[in-house]
C-alpha cells in the first residue's frame, strides 16, 4: 500500500491544486506541503524497508487485464527505492523554487509538476511492463507542458526538438513492450524469461539512451536544459534521466542476457565517448546552463558505464552515483537560476565577483561545486571510484576514460565557480544584488545536507542498493 | 591510545565546522582563537596517542581503529579507520604542532581583513584534510584527505578571489593536483582487482603475489599522485604560483606539510615502490631533476616568496631522493626538520611583507636588518639551516640523504648524490642572494615608502621564535654515531634499504658544507659587487621563464583541450547535433500555418511519430515471428 500511497499522493495533490479556486500563493503553497508529505511519506516507506530482503518489498498488486497478462504491480527494490528518494526529496526543491519564483498561472503549473513527481515514483516502482510504459508516457507529457509554457524565447523549438526525439523513443518501446509481452505471455517485471531477440532489445535500449540521454542522441539536451524553466531542467537531468537508469537496470539487463553481451561494447563505447564530449563541451559552454547540461550528459554516460560494466561494484557504483547526481544536478541547476534572476543572464562573461559580500552564495556554490567535480572523500568520489573499479573488468581503457574525464570535471566545474565568484563583478552583476535569501538558503541546504551526509556514509546506498551478498542478483554472471 | 588519535582528527573539523556555522555572530578574533586552539587541541591529542605508542613494546606499535565502513560493495569493504603507528605519529605532531603555530601566527598576520573568519574556516579544514591524510587506514581514505588537503589549497591560494592571479593560480593547483588523483585512482582500481583490498596492512601482504607490470604499474600511479602533490618535476609549475595566496598558507601548506604529502605516500608505500624498484628509482631521479631545476630558477627570481617557494621544491627534491633509494627515516627526518626552518622562513618573510605593506619584490627591499632586528635573525637562522650548516636543523637531515645516496652507491648512487652536492651549492647561493638583498645593504624603496608595520603583535613573534628554536635545535634527535632517536623511530614503518655508517656521513658532510659555503661565498661576492649571479642574458632569460615548462604544457595541454572543444561544439554539436531536428521542425511550422498555428503542428508532428511508430510495430511483429 505504501508504495501505491507514494504514487497517489502526488497524483491527488495535483488534482486538488489544479481544482481548488485557491489564491494564489496558497495554490503553490498547497503543492509544496504536498511535496514535503512525499518526502515524508517516503522516510515512512525507507523505515520499513528490509535492506537485507533481496525481494520485491512494500508492494501491491493486481489483476489488471488478466487474459493479457498485464497486471498494477508495484514495489521497491533497494535501488530503485533510492532513486525514488532521490525523486522526491529533487521534487520538493523543485516545487519550493517554483513557489519561491511565483510562476504564472500556478494551478496548472503546480498540478503539472506534482503529476510530473507521481509519474516518476510510479516508473521507479512500476514492476509490470505495461504499467512501466504508461507511467513512462505519463512522466513526459506534463514536460512538455512545462517547457513549451514556462520555458524561455525558445522554448516552442526545445519543446518540439525534444517532443520528436522522446516520442520516437517512446514508440520504439512501445514496439518493444508489445513484442516483448506478446512473446513472454505476460508483462509481468517479476516473472523470470529472458529473449534473445536483438529488436526488442535494441527498442529498449535506445528508448533509454534517448531518455538519459546518451551520446549522440542527446539532440535535445542543450535546448532543453537552457529553455526549461530552471527547476524543470533540475527535474529532467536529475530525476526524468534516472528512468533510463531503471530501464536499464529493470529491463535491459536481465531480460536480454544475450543482446547485451553483444552490444556491451557498443555501448560502453558510446558512453565512455560521450562521458569525455560531455566534459569538453562543458568546458566550452558560454552560459552556465551549458556547463551544468553537458556536464549532465558526461555524468550519464559515467553512469552507463557503471552499468554495463555488469559486476556489483559498476552496478552498485552506478546507482551510488545516480543519486548523487540527481541532487547534486538539482542543486547546481537551482543555483544558476538564482544566480539568473539576479543578474538576467547565465553568460559567463557578463558575470563574475560576486563572492564579494555574498558570502553564503559562494559557501553553497563551492560545496556543491567540489562534490560535482568528485572531490575526494565526496559521495560523487565514491560513485566515481566503483564505477572506475567495475568498468576495469571490461578493459583497462574505460577505467583510463574515467580518470581523464576527472580532471576534465575539474576543468569545467572550476571555470564555472570562478566566471560566477570571482575576480571583478561583471557588466550584469549589480552591487545590490543580494545575497542568497533565507527561503532560497532554506531550499539549498537539505540538498547539500543530504549530499554532505551521504559523503560521511555513501555505505549507506552501495551497500543496499542491492542485497547484501548477492549484489548483482539481477545480471547472471558475478564478476 | 586511538582515543588521542581521533580527537587529533576531529578537533580541527569541529573548529572548521563551529566558525562556519556560526558566521558573523562571532567576532574575527574568535574564530581566530576557535582555529588555534582546535589546532592545538589535535596537537594534545597527537601526542597523547604518540605517548601511548611510545610506551608500548617495539614491534607492537601499530592499532588500526575502524569506525564504520565508509563504502562497501558485496565482499570489498573500506572502512572510516585510522592506522596510529610510529609514521602517522610523527606526521601527527608535525602537522598539528607546526599547524598550530602558523594559525596562531595568522591572528596577527590577518588581523584587519574583511573575510578573517573564512580565512580560519579555511585552515581548519585544511588542517583536519592533512591529519586524514596522515592518519587514514587505508589508500581510499588517504586519497580522500589527499583531494580535500588540495581542495583547501584551492580555496586559500585563491583566498583573494578579487585578484585574478590568485584565481588562476588556485584553478592551476587544483587541476595539476587533479591530475594525481587521477593517476592515483588509477592505482587504487589496481589494488581492488588484484589485492581485493585497499587496507595498508591487507595490500602489503599480497604485494609479494602480484606480477611486475601489475605492481609497475600500481607504484607508478602512486608517483604520479606524489609528484603533483609534492610540486616535482613535470607537475611543478603550480607551486611558484600558489604564492599568491596569504603568506601564512604558503608556511602551512606550500611549504610544511601538504607539499611533503608525496614524500609520506612514498614511505607509507614503501613495500609496493620496493617490489617496483625502477618505479622507486625513477621517483629518486625526479627528486634529483628537481632539486636542481628549482635550484637554478631560484637563483632569478625576484619575489621573496617565490624564492623560498623553489627553495621548498627543492628541499622536497632531496626528500624523494632519500625515500627513493630506500632511506626512509632519513626523507622523513628532512621532512620534519623543512617543516620547522622553512616554515620559519616563510613566517619570517611574511613579517618583512607586512612590514612593507605588501610589497614582495625584493629589488624594493634592502637594510632591513636594523629596522626588524629579531625577524632578520630568524630569517638568518631559518637560512643557515636551509644550507645545512652545523649545528642548525637542516644540516643532520640533508647530509644524512646525500651520505645514503654514496650508500646505495653504484652509478645511479652516485650521479644523486653529485645532483645533491650540486644542489648544495646552488642552495647556499639563492638563500644568500635573497638574505642579502632583504637584510643588507642600502635601505630599499619600499622601506622608505612606508613607516612600517615594525615586527607585528606577539602572536606573530612568539611562532617565529618557536620556529627558530626549532630550526636550531631540531636536528639534534639525530646525531650519526652518537644516537638516532628518530630516524629508528620511523624506521619500524619502513625499515631501510640503506644504513650509511657514521664515518661517511662526517665525510659526506664536511664535503657538502665545504660547498654549501661555497654557494654562500658566490652570493656574497655578488652581492658586494652589485651584480647577479646569473650574468648571462640568455641564461637569465631563460631561467626568467622557469625553463618554458608553463608555455610548453599550454602548448601541448591546454591549448589542444579548447581546439578540440571548440571544433566539437562548432563541427560536430551544433550542425549535427543540435540542428539535427531543424529541418523536421521548420517543417511542421510551415505546415501548420506559422508560430500561430504551432499546436496543429505540435499534433501533426504526433500523427507522424505515430505513423513511424505502426510501421516499426509492424517491422517488430516480423521480425519477432
Amino acid at each position: 500500500m505504501l508504495t501505491t500511497s507514494l504514487i497517489l499522493l502526488p497524483v491527488v495533490g495535483a488534482l486538488l491544486v489544479a481544482v481548488l479556486p485557491l489564491p494564489r500563493l496558497t495554490t503553490a503553497g498547497l503543492a509544496f506541503l504536498v511535496a514535503l508529505l512525499e518526502v515524508a511519506l517516503w522516510i515512512v516507506a525507507a523505515g520499513r524497508f528490509d535492506f537485507d530482503d533481496p525481494a520485491l518489498q512494500l508492494g501491491t498488486s493486481r489483476e489488471w487485464v488478466e487474459s493479457l497478462g498485464i497486471s498494477y504491480t508495484v514495489g521497491f527494490y533497494g535501488f530503485s527505492l533510492w532513486l525514488a528518494g532521490a525523486t522526491v526529496i529533487v521534487c520538493a526543491a523543485a516545487i519550493g523554487y517554483a513557489l519561491w519564483v511565483g510562476r504564472d498561472r500556478p494551478r496548472a503549473y503546480h498540478a503539472l509538476m506534482l503529476l510530473l513527481t507521481g509519474a516518476v515514483v510510479a516508473t521507479f516502482a512500476a514492476q509490470d511492463l505495461l504499467l512501466f510504459y504508461v507511467a513512462f508516457e505519463a512522466m513526459l507529457i506534463p514536460l512538455y507542458v512545462l517547457v513549451g509554457v514556462w520555458g524561455g524565447a525558445r522554448r516552442i523549438a526545445a519543446t518540439l526538438t525534444f517532443v520528436v526525439y522522446t516520442m520516437a523513443g517512446s514508440l520504439l518501446m512501445l514496439a518493444s513492450v508489445v513484442a516483448y509481452g506478446v512473446t513472454q505471455g505476460t508483462f509481468s517485471l517479476q516473472e523470470p524469461g529472458t529473449s534473445a531477440n536483438t529488436w526488442i532489445f535494441l527498442g529498449f535500449a535506445i528508448a533509454f539512451a534517448v531518455k538519459a540521454p546518451l551520446f549522440p542522441l542527446h539532440g535535445w539536451l542543450p535546448l532543453a536544459y537552457r529553455e526549461a524553466p530552471v527547476e524543470v531542467a533540475a527535474v529532467l537531468s536529475a530525476i526524468v534521466s534516472k528512468t533510463a537508469v531503471y530501464g536499464f537496470l529493470v529491463i535491459v539487463l536481465p531480460r536480454f542476457p544475450e543482446p547485451v553481451d553483444d552490444f556491451t561494447g557498443l555501448i560502453l563505447a558510446l558512453s565512455a565517448a560521450g562521458l569525455v564530449y560531455g566534459s569538453l563541451l562543458a568546458f566550452r559552454a558560454p552560459d552556465l546552463r551549458g556547463i551544468v547540461a553537458y556536464s549532465s550528459l558526461a555524468q550519464m554516460g559515467l553512469i552507463t558505464l557503471g552499468l554495463f560494466a555488469l559486476n556489483d561494484l559498476g552496478l552498485s557504483g552506478a546507482v551510488l552515483q545516480s543519486v548523487a547526481h540527481a541532487l547534486v544536478s538539482t542543486t547546481m541547476f537551482l543555483l544558476v537560476g538564482m544566480v539568473e534572476r539576479r543578474c538576467g543572464t547565465g553568460d559567463l562573461d557578463a558575470l563574475g565577483g560576486m563572492a564579494r559580500g555574498r558570502p553564503i552564495l559562494a559557501t553553497v556554490l563551492l560545496t556543491a561545486g567540489m562534490i560535482a567535480l568528485a572531490v575526494p572523500g565526496s559521495v560523487t568520489f565514491a560513485g566515481e571510484f566503483l564505477i572506475m573499479t567495475g568498468v576495469y573488468a571490461e578493459g583497462w581503457g574505460y577505467s583510463v576514460v574515467v580518470a581523464l574525464a576527472i580532471v576534465l570535471a575539474a576543468m569545467y566545474t572550476l571555470r564555472l565557480i570562478s566566471a560566477v565568484l570571482h575576480v571583478r563583478p561583471g557588466p550584469a552583476v549589480r552591487d545590490e544584488a543580494l545575497d542568497l535569501r533565507p527561503v532560497e538558503l532554506g531550499l539549498l541546504l537539505p540538498l547539500v545536507a543530504c549530499l554532505i551526509a551521504l559523503s560521511v556514509w555513501p555505505a549507506l546506498v552501495s551497500e543496499s542498493a542491492f542485497w547484501r551478498g548477492t549484489p548483482a542478483a539481477i545480471v547472471e554472471e558475478e564478476p | 591510545m586511538t582515543y588521542g588519535a581521533w580527537i587529533c582528527l576531529l578537533s580541527p573539523l569541529a573548529g572548521a565546522l563551529a566558525i562556519t556555522l556560526a558566521g558573523e555572530r562571532i567576532s574575527r578574533r574568535a574564530a581566530g582563537w576557535i582555529s588555534t586552539l582546535t589546532t592545538f587541541a589535535a596537537f594534545g591529542g597527537a601526542l597523547v596517542a604518540f605517548g601511548a605508542l611510545w610506551a608500548r613494546d617495539h614491534g607492537d606499535r601499530q592499532e588500526l581503529s575502524t569506525a564504520y565502513t565508509w563504502l562497501s560493495v558485496g565482499d570489498f569493504e573500506v572502512g572510516m579507520e585510522i592506522l596510529v603507528d610510529p609514521l602517522a605519529s610523527v606526521m601527527m605532531l608535525v602537522v598539528s604542532g607546526v599547524g598550530g603555530l602558523i594559525v596562531w601566527y595568522s591572528m596577527g598576520y590577518m588581523a584587519g581583513d574583511d573575510e578573517e573568519r573564512r580565512f580560519f574556516a579555511y585552515m581548519s579544514l585544511f588542517v583536519f584534510s592533512m591529519l586524514l591524510l596522515v592518519q587514514a587506514g587505508n589508500f581510499l581514505l588517504l586519497l580522500a584527505g589527499w583531494g580535500l588537503v588540495g581542495l583547501a589549497s584551492y580555496l586559500l591560494i585563491g583566498f583573494w578571489h578579487h585578484r585574478a592571479e590568485a584565481v588562476a593560480a588556485a584553478k592551476k593547483a587544483f587541476v595539476m593536483n587533479a591530475i594525481g588523483d587521477a593517476t592515483f585512482m588509477l592505482a587504487a582500481v589496481l589494488l581492488v582487482w588484484e589485492t581485493g583490498t585497499l587496507e595498508y596492512l591487507g595490500v602489503f601482504e599480497e604485494v609479494g603475489g602480484l606480477s611486475d607490470t601489475t605492481v609497475t604499474l600500481v607504484a607508478l600511479g602512486l608517483l604520479g599522485g606524489a609528484v603533483a602533490k609534492s610540486a616535482q618535476v613535470p607537475l611543478h609549475t603550480w607551486l611558484p604560483d600558489a604564492m599568491e595566496g596569504p603568506t601564512p598558507v604558503s608556511a602551512l601548506i606550500h611549504a610544511a606539510t601538504m607539499v611533503t604529502a608525496g614524500v609520506y605516500l612514498l614511505v607509507r608505500a614503501h613495500p609496493i615502490f620496493e617490489a617496483a624498484v625502477e618505479v622507486q628509482q625513477l621517483a629518486a631521479i625526479l627528486g634529483a631533476v628537481t632539486l636542481l631545476v628549482a635550484g637554478v630558477i631560484a637563483l632569478v627570481q625576484w619575489d621573496i616568496k617565490r624564492v623560498i617557494a623553489y627553495s621548498t621544491m627543492s628541499q622536497i627534491g632531496y626528500m624523494f631522493l632519500g625515500a627513493g633509494i630506500g632511506a626512509y627515516g632519513f626523507a622523513i627526518f628532512h621532512l620534519l626538520t623543512h617543516a620547522f626552518f622553512k616554515a620559519l622562513l616563510f613566517l619570517a618573510a611574511g613579517v618583512v611583507i607586512h612590514h612593507l605593506a605588501d610589497e614582495q619584490d625584493i629589488r624594493r627591499m634592502g637594510g632591513l636588518k636594523d629596522e626588524l632586528p629579531r625577524t632578520h635573525v630568524a630569517f638568518l637562522i631559518g637560512t643557515l639551516a636551509l644550507v645545512g650548516i652545523p649545528p642548525f636543523a637542516g644540516f643532520w637531515s640533508k647530509d644524512a640523504i646525500l651520505a645514503a645516496t654514496v650508500e646505495s652507491g653504484g652509478a645511479l648512487g652516485w650521479t644523486l648524490f653529485l645532483a645533491g652536492l650540486a644542489g648544495t651549492v646552488l642552495t647556499g647561493a639563492y638563500a644568500f642572494r635573497l638574505y642579502f638583498a632583504v637584510f643588507h645593504g642600502p635601505r630599499g624603496e619600499a622601506a622608505a615608502a612606508h613607516a612600517g608595520h615594525g615586527e607585528g603583535p606577539r602572536s606573530m613573534l612568539v611562532p617565529v621564535g618557536a620556529l627558530a628554536g626549532l630550526s636550531v635545535v631540531g636536528g639534534l634527535v639525530s646525531i650519526p654515531g652518537v644516537w638516532h632517536p628518530f630516524t629508528s623511530w620511523v624506521d619500524e614503518t619502513g625499515e631501510p634499504l640503506v644504513e650509511p655508517v657514521a664515518s661517511l656521513e662526517y665525510l659526506v658532510s664536511a664535503i657538502a658544507v665545504a660547498l654549501g659555503l661555497v654557494g654562500v661565498w658566490l652570493a656574497r661576492r655578488a652581492f658586494l659587487a652589485d651584480r647577479q649571479l646569473v650574468t648571462s642574458p640568455e641564461a637569465w632569460r631563460v631561467l626568467e621563464h622557469k625553463l618554458y615548462f608553463d608555455e610548453l604544457y599550454d602548448a601541448l595541454f591546454y591549448r589542444p583541450a579548447e581546439a578540440i572543444s571548440a571544433g566539437l561544439l562548432h563541427n560536430v554539436e551544433e550542425p549535427v547535433v543540435e540542428r539535427s531536428l531543424d529541418e523536421i521542425g521548420s517543417g511542421t511550422i510551415q505546415a501548420g500555418g506559422g508560430v500561430a498555428r504551432l499546436q496543429s503542428g505540435l499534433l501533426r508532428s504526433y500523427a507522424v511519430a505515430v505513423a513511424v511508430a505502426v510501421v516499426v510495430l509492424v517491422v517488430v511483429f516480423v521480425a519477432v515471428r
